[in-house]
């Protein structure tokens, strides 16, 4: 496969947030002004020449699920060619990898992909719970966003004996980055107790393991490797980047403790990036709730199938362990405005490999990051893409 | 040419009302007995789905064998629409059977048995099934309303084999208004003048019609008995020494057009002659069953009525739909009436799926699976899944907005035949864990617009230690 080689000279997100004050479109100019802001060298917003939006629900008006395709207006870049990326949970992920696709391709030089979310411009009933009567009236019936990840805890808790603390540490892990993340939803500590004393939102399931509902949006600048020297001396390269599809519907769904899907999107990253789950430095993964980050570094590699709980809680992937994981906060600290998630966990990953992710930094002695999600109904898409500071 | 019975069934709502619960919530004391009242996912065609599924395993009929199905409700749950076509088709029934919805008063349980017997013993059919059920919703406040009760039975009817044989039958009508619904009235009216009843219209005419059985050696009466004493007052005018309706509305209460019916079934365990008779709507009707060894299935109908979680007046008023929450309540996100169903209606009432020919792999639901989840083979051919299974993962629900009840449990299922489902379970999740042993029944999954939408839900099976 012969690709041009893809840089990020631009990254930035606003604070994330219930932003009540905040529209849509006041959310996208944000992210962008502050993915322009974030080039050394300087940015004309006139050399974007092509934009990939990534909004699971968005619009410029409320939540009906159309629109996104016209954010360039918005931000002051009307007429530019401009595609609506809309794949779940990974949208932002996918954005990303469309987008370096498109500068890999040769079509397009300099590329922005934005991701912008709205989760509370509509009542909790409504914007999210309303997923309850959504879908097949009998097999999806009462199916809110939790009941997709939670039967995966109460299998990998029967076959590996995993336990209720052991995803508590997941919470209490990315609460702590988070108060460290001035960009995080939440920056407050909580402890193991918190987690395990929240209410119960769906068993095994409680309120502390859940990710809030966050407004929020997120840019990222990619250019062609060849002209990234015209905006920055600190570039990061995309290295890898894999997408897999699974079953939607959970009774579809081979195995309980694992996402096969990221299984086979990561294999595929780290295929194309030419590296292992080793050579790793951090990792922004999705972590909807707390199991699904143990699944998730399980089906990524970066430990032994039924050991996610269990290295979680010995401090593993904490910021001074052997693999730092959602050093932003997570989805469950940092917040999970969908479409903008994953290009919120890029600019994450790019702050961390030019060293400057200020108190969450950890050492990238490989010198690369990973960036994942996972979603669509039961996690039938997964997305990964390897970031790397190495030219 | 007599018609024979081959088995029978019954089945009872989840909850129970104490009467001194709904007494106390109007102010006055006492209130002896209890009623059945349905929980929010059942009501008459679910019930009757238990009962006639119990009545066709106890007769050892195969469904697609029947010729017709003959309903009687005073509740079909669609005022106007498939009622009988959505039960036939959930109980697996030929889509060639025949049969009849008989509404109306709570008379219709009578007319439904009459019809399906004259319809054997004239040629027409030569196995049907009975089903009489019914969910009354009384006007609040009324003095019915503690005892108005739910409940269900069903009696598979042939022309040759069984142990039980049709007699004599009587019938009288006569025009008044006892409880009633108006047009366009959702709750039933309690009686206007309890005495004017009683001595110019109950007693008169049901002993008349009892009266006329009497002159035959009857071993066991069932009785009408609206109000719990009534039917001892007629037994005693003909002469009967009990009256075997009374059990079942001491456990349930009034239960409406099932009641005739449901109030015989434990008499149909020995052998001797039974006498039934029903009344409701200006219309009373008896007939006789000659029972010469115990109908399979008799033996368990107090099982059946026997279980329920007893729960408070909100609960019920909540269950039936006479307390509902302010504003808008989240609507289903597929309309009853669009194509989804129409492609659906099948996959989703039968629990059809399709078994791969290449790796044998059932996928399901069909309409969604043109090819094998497993090995993505092109063909597949269609299947009924298993209705038992165990559990291979489950979640308790604690958080969902109107109209849905929490908790609610929902478990992945790992079914007998190797097909995996993931369906809602009966109650509140307490008794549900990985390896628990399950049975698929029908159940009413929403109810908006005045439209029930029905599927499957799994019901924790108890193994014999825990009964014990």
């Amino acid at each position: 496969m012969s690709w041009n080689k893809v840089a990020v000279v631009g990254a930035g997100l606003i604070k994330m947030g219930e932003l009540f004050d905040q529209s849509y479109e006041q959310m996208a100019a944000g992210a962008f002004d502050a993915a322009v802001a974030s080039v050394d060298k300087g940015f004309e917003p006139t050399q974007v020449e092509a934009a990939f939006v990534a909004t699971q629900r968005g619009t410029l008006w409320g939540q009906e699920g159309i629109g996104g395709n016209t954010v360039p207006v918005a931000i002051g870049l009307n007429g530019i060619p401009c595609t609506r990326i809309e794949n779940a949970c990974p949208s932002g992920s996918d954005a990303v990898r469309v987008g370096a696709m498109a500068v890999a391709s040769g079509v397009h030089d300099v590329v922005l992909v934005i991701g912008v979310e709205k989760m509370r411009d509509k009542s909790t009933e409504e914007g999210l719970l309303s997923r309850a009567a959504a879908g097949h009236p009998i097999f999806t019936r009462g199916e809110t966003a939790p009941v997709l990840f939670a039967p995966f805890a109460t299998r990998h808790m029967h076959e590996f004996g995993t336990t209720r603390e052991m995803l508590a540490a997941v919470a209490v892990k990315n609460h702590h980055n988070g108060v460290l993340d001035p960009y995080a939803h939440f920056r407050k500590e909580i402890t193991i107790e918190d987690v395990l004393a929240s209410p119960p939102v769906c068993h095994p399931l409680h309120l502390l393991d859940c990710c809030p509902q966050t407004d929020g949006a997120a840019a990222v600048l990619l250019v062609s490797a060849e002209r990234a020297a015209e905006f920055t001396d600190k570039p990061v390269f995309v290295a890898g980047f894999g997408v897999a599809t699974d079953h939607p519907y959970l009774h579809e769904k081979e195995s309980f403790t694992e996402i096969k899907a990221t299984r086979l999107a990561a294999r595929r990253a780290y295929d194309m990036a030419g590296i292992g789950p080793d050579q790793i430095d951090s990792a922004e993964v999705h972590d909807c709730f707390t199991i699904t980050e143990i699944l998730d570094i399980e089906d990524l590699g970066f430990v032994a199938k039924g050991e996610g709980g269990r290295a979680t809680l010995d401090g593993e992937t904490a910021l001074d362990g052997r693999l730092p994981v959602n050093t932003s906060g997570g989805l469950l600290a940092k917040g999970h405005p969908i479409g903008a998630t994953g290009v919120a966990q890029i600019t994450e990953c790019w702050w961390q490999l030019r060293g400057e992710a200020g108190d969450r930094q950890v050492d990238m002695r490989n010198g690369f990051a990973l960036q994942h999600n996972a979603g669509g109904r039961g996690s039938g898409v997964s997305v990964v893409n390897i970031l790397t500071n190495r030219n | 040419m007599a018609t024979r019975l081959l088995g029978v069934g019954a089945a009872a709502p989840a909850f129970r009302l104490p009467a001194s619960e709904v007494a106390a919530a109007w102010g006055r004391g006492g209130g002896r007995g209890q009623a059945g009242v349905c929980a929010p996912d059942e009501d008459p065609l679910t019930l009757g789905w238990d009962a006639a599924t119990r009545a066709l395993d106890a007769a050892g009929v195969d469904p697609a064998d029947i010729d017709g199905l003959w309903w009687g409700t005073t509740r079909p749950p669609f005022a106007e629409g498939p009622s009988h076509a959505v039960l036939a088709t959930a109980l697996g029934l030929s889509p060639h059977a025949g049969g009849a919805l008989h509404a109306g008063s709570p008379h219709a349980g009578m007319e439904a048995l009459v019809g399906a017997a004259d319809a054997v013993s004239a040629g027409a059919a030569r196995l049907a099934l009975v089903v009489v059920s019914d969910a009354l919703r009384p006007g609040l406040g009324t003095t019915a309303e503690a005892r108005t009760g739910a409940g269900a039975a069903a009696l598979v009817l042939g022309a040759e084999g069984g142990t039980a044989a049709f007699g004599a039958r009587v019938t009288r009508s006569r025009p008044f208004l006892d409880r009633y619904r108006g047009d366009g009235e959702t709750e039933t009216r309690d009686l206007y003048d309890g005495r004017l009843f009683r001595e110019e219209v109950f007693l008169p005419v049901v002993t008349e019609v009892a009266g006329a059985l009497a002159s035959f050696d009857v071993r066991s009466w069932s009785l009408p008995d609206p109000d719990g004493r009534l039917g001892a007052v007629v037994a005693k005018v003909v002469g009967a020494s009990g009256n075997t309706a009374s059990s079942v509305y001491n456990a349930i209460g009034d239960t409406g057009a099932a009641g005739a019916l449901l109030g015989a079934l434990s008499a149909l365990d020995a052998p001797g002659l039974v006498a039934i008779v029903g009344t409701g709507g200006g219309r009373t009707t008896g007939i006789t069953i000659d029972v010469e060894t115990p109908i399979p299935g008799a033996a368990i109908v107090g099982d059946a009525l026997g279980n329920g979680v007893t729960v408070s007046y909100m609960d019920v008023l909540r269950a039936r739909g006479q307390l509902v929450p302010t504003g808008e309540t989240i609507p289903m996100g597929v309309p009853p009436e669009s194509a989804m169903f129409v492609r659906g209606a099948h996959e989703i009432l039968q629990l059809l799926g399709g078994r791969c020919v290449d790796c044998g792999t059932i996928s399901t639901p069909p309409s969604i699976h043109p090819t094998c989840i497993a090995c993505g083979g092109p063909k597949l051919e269609p299947v009924s899944l298993a209705r038992n299974g165990t559990v291979h993962t489950y979640v308790v629900n604690h958080t969902m907005p109107a109209p849905f009840v929490a908790p609610l449990p929902i478990a992945v299922i790992d079914l007998d035949d190797g097909a995996r489902v993931m369906l809602q379970v009966i109650g509140d999740g307490a008794d549900v864990e990985i390896g628990r042993r399950v049975t698929l029944v029908l159940r009413r999954y929403s109810y908006e617009r005045g439209v029930p939408v029905y599927g499957y839900k799994a019901r924790t099976v108890r193994t014999p230690e825990e009964v014990a």
